[in-house]
């Protein structure tokens, strides 16, 4: 009886695990919310992503190509977007989509009562109207760059409009997408449950099968300690877990039932931005001296190896639309130790009065030890640089607080900052500013036309013109992506997971063998 | 007896009340703005919003105004929604408060268990190898972080022995975790046991007893053991509190779906209303039981008189 009730317990998740048609995948921590409205955490969005479809995708160079649409038109004046519909497109619950389904998506997120907490990004919208069930326009007050790219972003994933009617149960128990995708149970804290829905059709996503996914299940799985998660894999319990122990990395690489997988172009950038309220870093003199002073490759291959995270010279980041090593090349301040001497004996700095500043960072990977790097590079041309490592949380805090200061020691910091449009520099330094930082007429003006300008080429140029004004002036430094490491591992049997552009695990070609 | 239970009662609301105040305070103690911490770095959150949240959490009145508005909210049981998935939080901590609750408990079996034993054969076995060998355990399980020896106990059982699974929340499961929280807890229970008993057995009743010329058998496990096992009931709410707290560790390295966990990933993602939830709920859990295991002291001592 005692062992009846013991493999009864323990039945089910052997036999989901032992299922050829079961995938299991182990992250570190759960989904806060199923409703792409409320959140906006990684964890989140990466199960939005299966559940539901976007309008528009990103491809494998970060290009917004069709998907549920399949074309857009941007009216001449850039206030009107319309886009034609895919015909043939079933909801989870077999009901059609059509254009009321992108109607109710977007008016719920901009809902002035309880709007998105991603509202900023749908822009100044005025109308979203339904021309016929397969045309939907969106008609805005000014016209917004960002806002076709924002249309392939998980957080405008495209809800059913049958959804209304689950009302707190939406995003909880329930979720009614048209994604690859459908949610069968959600155990907080445990486990997310997903089948395939036999009905999908692939539009734009980076896949190559072009229906259902070919795995039955795919069951989300809560390991937060990465050597238990890495245990996990080892004995088969899972077969694709996400951030194995960075330490760890040379094991997983040289066990031959396993695979390790890092992703690319995620978007991410770490780059280092200055206190400009106050000296040292108010003179562009001191600034341009970190950044002769500094060896990012060499800092690099000492913290993170050689495979594992890439030099980055733009301010928006590999995988970005408008992202150009040549161009950003061109404005970058290469390590010239004796130029970044001159400029502090030009500030009045000397061996014996040395610069002192403070470098701040937040928690995580491999980051300490680049900052380590910098710390005595900096020291060789004459910058003492205090360490300070904090949660991301206080250093967001912290570096809004310290530009707010007019008097103290001088800071600048690593930061790390993720999005999939060059509306990431308007985001961090059009004024006031994400953190009340560098701020000029000239820059905004500059930011500003990045969103007024909707057509590419031209978006290009404005964007180009953005990143040398803030290479030159030494604003924004760029160092290295991707910022946070994302790297996954799965055992041999699982076959055909990609992680796409914008560090989006896809499951449609995964197959297990 | 009821005046001792009044009293106990009493001191017990007295903590949960400074608790109260504690968590109110918390979300004053971060530097900067705690609504920037929160939602650092979620993109295209319009500052409306951001003031929206501001107001929401009465983080725009004085300080004496939000206690009272969140304590008129717990008392009626709502402990607000999560910053980041908008979550009614009480519920998300009720649904895992069971499972902590299980795991501390078959801890603390485990630490009894194993520690009275192994206190019991040192004290008996007092100046031998055996007992110098298990008092060295003993430091050593109080010196090993519970952390460290649950990732070995997965190391050794889940990945070599393939016996049990490396994470997941159901009984088959139960096992690993508990083992690491009882076997950490267990070294200083056995310490105390094994002093206990050596005062007891140098007693004159045990003397007495083997004067009568009772079985050692019988002298050691009712006269000496009954007794000695006084003071480590006594222990029992500390050890409990000891429990949950390390229960927070334990769950976290096995991916046991308890409340303690559900912090930590709170913590991370700096949701302070959930922080605050969680603190007030586990502050009662342990004071309520901490309680019952008191009364329960007295009611089995008859030699205490608490009413004196």
């Amino acid at each position: 009886m005692i062992a009846a009730a013991f493999s009864a317990c323990g039945g089910s998740e052997q036999s989901a695990s032992n299922n050829p048609g079961t995938l299991v995948w182990a992250r570190y921590g759960d989904a806060d919310s199923l409703d792409p409205h409320r959140t906006t955490t990684t964890l989140s969005w990466q199960i939005f992503d299966q559940l539901y479809d976007t309008l528009l995708a990103f491809n494998d160079k970060g290009e917004v190509v069709p998907n549920l649409a399949k074309s857009w038109d941007v009216s001449k004046d850039g206030r009107e977007i319309t886009f034609a519909l895919n015909s043939g497109v079933t909801c989870h619950d077999g009901t059609p989509f059509d254009a009321n389904d992108v109607k109710y998506t977007a008016d719920r997120a901009i809902d002035n009562k309880n709007p998105s907490v991603t509202k900023g990004a749908w822009g100044s919208i005025e109308l979203v109207q339904v021309v016929n069930p397969q045309t939907v326009k969106f008609r805005f007050k000014q016209p917004f760059g960002a806002f076709v790219s924002f249309m392939a972003d998980p957080f405008a994933s495209i809800l059913c409009d049958s959804n209304k009617d689950l009302g707190t149960q939406f995003g909880v128990t329930k979720a009614i997408g048209t994604g690859p995708w459908k949610l069968v149970s959600w155990t907080k804290g445990s486990e997310i449950v997903l089948e395939k829905n036999p009905n999908y059709k692939k539009f734009g996503r980076p896949v190559e099968n072009p229906g259902a996914p070919y795995v039955d299940r795919l069951v989300v799985r809560q390991i937060p300690e990465a050597q238990a998660r890495l245990a996990g894999l080892q004995t088969g319990e899972v077969q694709l877990i996400v951030n194995p122990p960075l330490d760890d990395l040379d094991a997983v690489r040289n066990d031959s039932n396993l695979k390790l997988h890092v992703a690319e172009n995620t978007g991410q950038n770490f780059f280092f931005e200055f206190t400009t309220s106050r000296p040292p870093f108010n003179d562009i003199r001191a600034r341009q001296a970190v950044a002769y002073a500094v060896d990012v490759d060499r800092a690099i291959q000492t913290a993170f190896g050689p495979d594992l995270v890439q030099r980055e010279k733009c301010p928006i980041s590999r995988g970005v639309a408008g992202n150009d090593q040549a161009f950003c090349d061109r404005f970058t301040y290469k390590p010239d130790p004796n130029k970044a001497k001159q400029l502090l004996a030009q500030m009045g700095y000397s061996a014996s009065k040395p610069m002192e500043v403070i470098l701040m960072t937040s928690t995580g990977d491999n980051r300490e030890k680049m900052v380590q790097v910098f710390q005595s590079q900096l020291a060789q041309v004459g910058i003492n640089a205090k360490l300070e490592t904090m949660d991301i949380g206080t250093l967001n805090a912290r570096v809004k607080q310290e530009n707010e200061k007019k008097s103290g020691v001088g800071t600048f910091d690593m930061m790390d900052w993720a999005w999939f449009d060059p509306d990431i520099l308007h985001q961090l330094w059009h004024s006031p500013g994400a953190y009340s930082g560098y701020q000029t007429p000239k820059l905004d003006a500059l930011l500003a036309k990045t969103r007024t300008t909707i057509d590419p080429t031209q978006r290009k140029q404005a964007v180009n013109q953005v990143m040398e004004y803030l290479l030159k002036n030494a604003v924004h430094i760029p160092l290295y992506t991707p910022g946070s490491l994302w790297v996954y591992a799965t055992r041999n049997s699982v076959q055909g997971f990609k992680i796409g552009t914008f560090n989006r695990p896809v499951f449609n070609d995964v197959k297990l063998q | 007896m009821t005046s001792y239970l009044i009293k106990r009662v009493l001191s017990g609301l007295f903590t949960i009340w400074l608790t109260t105040i504690a968590v109110t305070l918390l979300i004053h103690l971060v530097p900067g703005d705690p609504v920037q911490i929160m939602y650092a770095q979620s993109q295209s959150t319009t500052p409306e919003q951001l003031e929206q949240v501001r107001h929401n959490l009465g983080l725009d009145r004085p300080i004496y105004e939000q206690y009272f508005i969140y304590m008129s909210r717990v008392l009626r049981g709502d402990f607000g929604t999560t910053i980041r998935g908008n979550q009614p939080i009480l519920s998300l901590l009720l649904v895992r408060l069971p499972n902590t609750l299980l795991l501390a408990i078959s801890s603390l079996f485990i630490t009894m268990l194993v520690g009275v034993t192994a206190g019991f054969i040192a004290a008996y076995k007092r100046g031998t190898w055996l007992d110098a060998g298990l008092m060295t355990g003993a430091i050593v399980g109080i010196s090993i972080p519970s952390f460290w020896l649950g990732l070995v106990l997965i190391y050794v059982f889940s990945v070599q022995l393939g016996w049990f699974p490396v994470s997941g929340t159901n009984l088959r499961n139960l096992f690993l975790p508990a083992l690491t929280l009882g076997l950490a807890n267990a070294a200083s229970v056995s310490r105390l046991t094994r002093s206990s008993m050596i005062e007891v057995l140098s007693q004159d009743y045990i003397r007495t007893a083997r004067a009568k010329g009772l079985a050692e058998k019988f002298v050691l496990m009712r006269h000496a053991l009954r007794n000695s096992l006084i003071n480590v009931v006594n222990m029992l709410g500390l050890q409990f509190t000891y429990m949950m707290g390390g229960a927070i560790v334990v769950e976290n390295v096995f991916a046991w779906n308890g409340v303690g966990r559900f912090a930590i990933q709170s913590i991370l993602q700096r949701d302070y209303p959930t922080i605050q939830g969680f603190i007030l709920i586990f502050a009662i859990v342990v004071v309520g039981v901490s309680i019952v295991l008191d009364v329960l002291y007295a009611w089995i001592d008859p030699r205490i008189n608490y009413d004196s």
